[in-house]
């Protein structure tokens, strides 16, 4: 990079055009994603009144030349003093560890049934994989409605067998928000897993059998260190967005389903509390940036 | 070839020459991958760049492309300084080592995709695409797309495509590198004929030197971005500038010793691996005492059980090893000291009268001009 | 160890029944004459029919299509040159940055995303509606398509750009010519991700939009909460009709790609 200063002439006009070539994508993500989080900070250091927009204003030109600054702490302090914020951020950050562990498992077991599979299979196994990932998610919810409530068809089918004689209540409870988020993040755990372990080196197992390690301990041995950037990526995929879910707990969840997310929607919607919205949305950004950070490390090293 | 080129232009010094790399740097980041680096390529030459890999040479043909940056220095082709033209602007033109065919174009239309980007007329390209497609016999392909073909095709149309522009300088990347053995002698030739056909200035990288001495008019040995020689392939072969070129350029016996002076046969050395002193006739300018090497190649060491009756650069040895290659075979003999020379042998007779075998006593011998004198 | 055992299968099957059976039956009951979703009342298409008349569900779907349609078609242009900035530019100043904002939107929370886009708008004083959704969909679209097209081109061979440029090609005219013809398939994929993204989204909608811009998921959302009916099994069939459709018709068009890259 010393050389700048002796940058030819048709070189330059090759450097100008790269350097629009970056700054266009750059320029939009820079205005659209990262812009308006400097606008929630701002929101969340300030009052909630009845007006449109429903906060007050950060900064105040009155008479004087220099604005003052009317930054409040307030929506803050509130989410400490309120109990139910703090109960919220813990109970989504375990239903968030617990489901992405769930997941993890079957995800694997189906991932790596899906890479041992005869090659002619698996390009369509794969598109089964898929396909619910582009199916809506709102939808795909939305099915289990009608299977896990009291009167559904899980319930009907259990009682027509006679496995049971009451209806099971699962509607409306934590365990239909764990269903709901295993099955809706599924395929986000499955593909980067896939792609892990269908490119492993066969003979990698087969030398580890060769040399006397038998197929259990090569599992644990060779097979599932040799994955884990797969496992991260899919645990990264899983347990951030679900730290923010909402439609889940709110379609499936019941009234005592505490879920951040939907903490947040409601402060949005019903309450109409913005900086609160904000300051909640602020600390569990906060949460969240180390895993985000640690999930494009990952990508990155995974691409290079 | 016309008349009017001489065989050698390099050693004519009346010659200007077509090429010129002057004092040429190339850093990546703290790396020198080129190192003021000087050479001279002449008109019609087949030049080859040949060196381990690592070694600059294909860093040097991309900055020939324009694909690389010079760090420092400048390029001359024909007398002007192309070191600033991007390389879609350079009149040289590439061919890249995975041949970078466009997958979704036919025969004929990456062969004529160079002509398209000079607006020639139609008619022009489909006849110069027609020539090109014959030179390289592939007139029947003209409409396959490139997953059709096979290696040795693919190859031909890299080629005819680079060539289609009439390039005044031609760079190939390892032209051959993908090709398997037999196929690349085959085509080390046809190379050899289009380009005596064209007349046009070949610069080759490669990393194989039996390739590298099939084919050029010279070769630039590299190591670590510099050029350690430049010469004819014969002259690398048979009289290599240090150990390394001659390490690197086929096989070759190094005996290591200090420098007793000259008499009447020639250079006297002080070996380890000999009782005596041995002799090669090249003369060199040292003195007494200094650190020196003989280079001999294998197949100029005589090998026999019989005493040869003249008594100068004797060394006796056992044989370890045979590698029996059909028409010749080497052997491995070790010394007393226990280092071990290699000696190649044409297989003759198909008698046993001659036939050596393991753990046969042997003698090796070689002819004082036989040995090359290295200083370093 | 290496073989496609009883443990493998079992796994498949299990695991595609979990993923598919909720799917398969709300499709079915889609066609079901009986207002309630557990008893079968016959084969029928009503619900389809009186699909046909709920003004507000062809309203919103019309709106979707159009937010869909544009926000994908911007997002796969500038997440192709995302993309390629993030394979083909080596190191630039700001990249660590970039590269953060290509994977952040793909696993923030949407509720962060939708909140803070939205809360930006109110403070510029823009007008909420299609426009301000569109424009967010744009801004996470663009990212998926920007990873679709940096796996594409990490089994990109970087010579046959240079064989253009060498041949005469200018820098311009060999991205068109030559490198986005290659990648065609893979910024097809990406468009087709981005539309069914755009299609899908609920959260991020219902915080950008305003009066008159009612996207269909958001429909559907209100009418879930007023509980389960055959009219949303039917709407939900045809949405998963489409995507079905396009996924099959992308794979198509991947696998040719794939095998291209396996002859060349």
């Amino acid at each position: 990079m010393k050389n700048k200063q002796k940058i030819p002439g048709p070189f330059k006009s090759l450097l100008s055009g790269r350097f629009a070539v970056i700054a266009i994508p750059y320029v939009w993500l820079l205005s659209f994603f990262l812009l308006p989080f400097i606008f929630v900070l701002k929101i969340s250091l300030a009052e909630p009144i009845m007006a449109i927009p429903p906060y007050t204003a950060l900064l105040n030109w009155g008479d004087s030349w220099l604005p003052s600054i009317q930054a409040s702490l307030d929506s803050y302090l509130f989410l400490f003093s309120d109990s139910l914020y703090i109960k919220a951020y813990l109970s989504s950050l375990k239903i968030a560890i617990i489901s992405t562990i769930l997941t993890l498992i079957i995800g694997y077991s189906i991932a790596y049934s899906v890479a041992r599979a005869p090659s002619r299979w698996r390009g369509i196994l794969l598109m089964l994989v898929i396909l619910p990932f582009w199916t809506s998610f709102l939808i795909r919810v939305y099915a289990w409605i009608g299977i896990l409530k009291t009167e559904g068809l899980l319930n009907l089918a259990l009682m027509t067998i006679g496995l049971i004689d009451k209806p099971l209540i699962i509607m409306n409870t934590d365990l239909a928000v764990y269903i709901g988020i295993v099955y809706s993040y599924l395929p986000f755990m499955i593909l980067p897993l896939y792609a892990n372990l269908e490119k492993m080196d066969m003979s990698l197992l087969e030398a580890a059998a060769d040399l006397g390690c038998r197929p259990f301990k090569t599992f644990w041995t060779v097979t599932v260190p040799l994955s884990l950037p797969g496992i991260l990526a899919g645990c990264f995929l899983v347990f951030i967005p679900v730290m923010g879910e909402f439609v889940i707990p709110d379609l499936l969840g019941g009234s005592e389903t505490l879920m951040i997310g939907k903490v947040l929607w409601t402060e949005f919607f019903y309450n109409r509390d913005w900086p609160v919205a904000s300051a909640v949305a602020i600390i569990l950004l906060a949460l969240l940036v180390v895993p985000i950070m640690l999930y494009q490390r990952s990508q990155e090293k995974a691409i290079s | 070839m016309s008349e009017t080129l001489t065989a050698s232009p390099w050693l004519d010094s009346s010659e200007k020459p077509y090429i010129q790399i002057e004092n040429v740097t190339k850093k990546f980041g703290d790396f020198t991958a080129i190192d003021n680096l000087k050479l001279d390529i002449y008109k019609n030459e087949f030049f080859s760049l040949l060196g381990p890999s690592g070694c600059g040479k294909t860093t040097l043909l991309r900055m020939l492309a324009g694909f690389e940056k010079i760090t420092d220095g400048r390029i001359l082709l024909d007398g002007e300084d192309i070191s600033e033209i991007p390389p879609h602007l350079r009149p040289i033109n590439m061919m890249f080592q995975s041949y970078a065919l466009f997958p979704h174009m036919t025969v004929e239309k990456n062969i004529a995709f160079g002509l398209k980007q000079d607006n020639l007329p139609e008619s022009e390209i489909k006849q110069r695409v027609e020539e090109m497609l014959e030179l390289v016999e592939l007139t029947d392909f003209a409409k396959r797309k490139p997953n059709q073909l096979s290696g040795g095709q693919s190859q031909r149309v890299a080629l005819a495509r680079s060539l289609a522009k009439r390039p005044k300088l031609l760079l190939l990347d390892e032209p051959l590198g993908a090709l398997d053995k037999r196929l690349r002698e085959q085509t080390q030739f046809e190379l050899m004929d289009i380009q005596e056909k064209l007349e046009v200035t070949f610069v080759i990288v490669t990393h194989d030197q039996e390739e590298a001495m099939t084919v050029s008019s010279r070769i630039g040995v590299m190591d670590s971005g510099n050029l350690v020689q430049v010469a004819t392939p014969t002259e690398i072969y048979e009289a290599p500038i240090n150990k390394d070129v001659a390490d690197f350029i086929g096989d070759v016996n190094i005996l290591q010793g200090v420098y007793k002076g000259q008499n009447e046969v020639g250079t006297q050395l002080q070996s380890e691996d000999s009782n005596s002193i041995v002799f090669a006739t090249q003369e060199v300018d040292a003195s007494p005492g200094d650190k020196m090497w003989f280079a001999i190649r294998p197949e100029k060491l005589e090998i026999s059980k019989k005493k040869p009756s003249d008594d100068h650069n004797i060394l006796r040895g056992k044989i370890e090893d045979i590698a029996y290659g059909g028409s010749f075979s080497t052997y491995h003999v070790r010394l007393q000291n226990g280092r071990i020379l290699k000696a190649i042998r044409a297989n003759r007779e198909r008698t046993e009268e001659h036939h050596l075998t393991w753990e046969d006593e042997v003698y090796l011998q070689w002819a004082p001009h036989s040995a090359v004198v290295l200083l370093s | 160890m290496k073989k496609f055992g009883n443990f493998n299968i079992a796994a498949l099957v299990i695991g595609f029944s979990f993923l598919y059976i909720p799917i398969i039956l709300l499709i079915l009951f889609s066609f079901n004459e009986s207002r309630l979703v557990t008893v079968w009342g016959g084969f029928s298409t009503k619900w389809y029919g009186e699909l046909m008349q709920n003004q507000g569900i062809k309203d919103a779907a019309w709106v979707t299509i159009k937010v869909a349609f544009v926000s994908s078609t911007v997002a796969t242009i500038l997440g192709t040159i995302a993309g390629l900035v993030m394979t083909r530019f080596g190191n630039f100043r700001g990249r660590t940055l970039f590269s953060g904002m290509i994977y952040a939107p793909m696993v923030m929370p949407e509720v962060i995303i939708g909140l803070s886009t939205l809360l930006m708008f109110v403070a510029l004083a823009v007008d909420r509606g299609v426009f301000t959704v569109t424009l967010a969909h744009i801004t996470f679209s663009m990212c998926y398509v920007a990873v679709v097209i940096q796996s594409r081109m990490s089994s990109y061979d970087d010579s046959i750009t240079e064989a253009a440029l060498d041949l005469g090609c200018t820098p311009f005219r060999t991205f068109i010519l030559i490198t986005l013809p290659i990648i065609l398939p893979a910024v097809i994929s990406g468009w087709l991700l981005s539309f069914t993204l755009s299609l899908d989204d609920l959260v991020i909608a219902s915080f950008t939009s305003g009066p008159g811009s009612t996207t269909l998921p958001m429909k559907i959302y209100s009418m879930v909460r007023l509980g389960v009916t055959p009219e949303i099994n039917a709407v939900s069939t045809i949405l998963v009709g489409l995507v079905t459709l396009g996924v099959i018709s992308a794979s198509i068009i991947g696998r040719r790609q794939k095998q291209n890259i396996i002859k060349v």
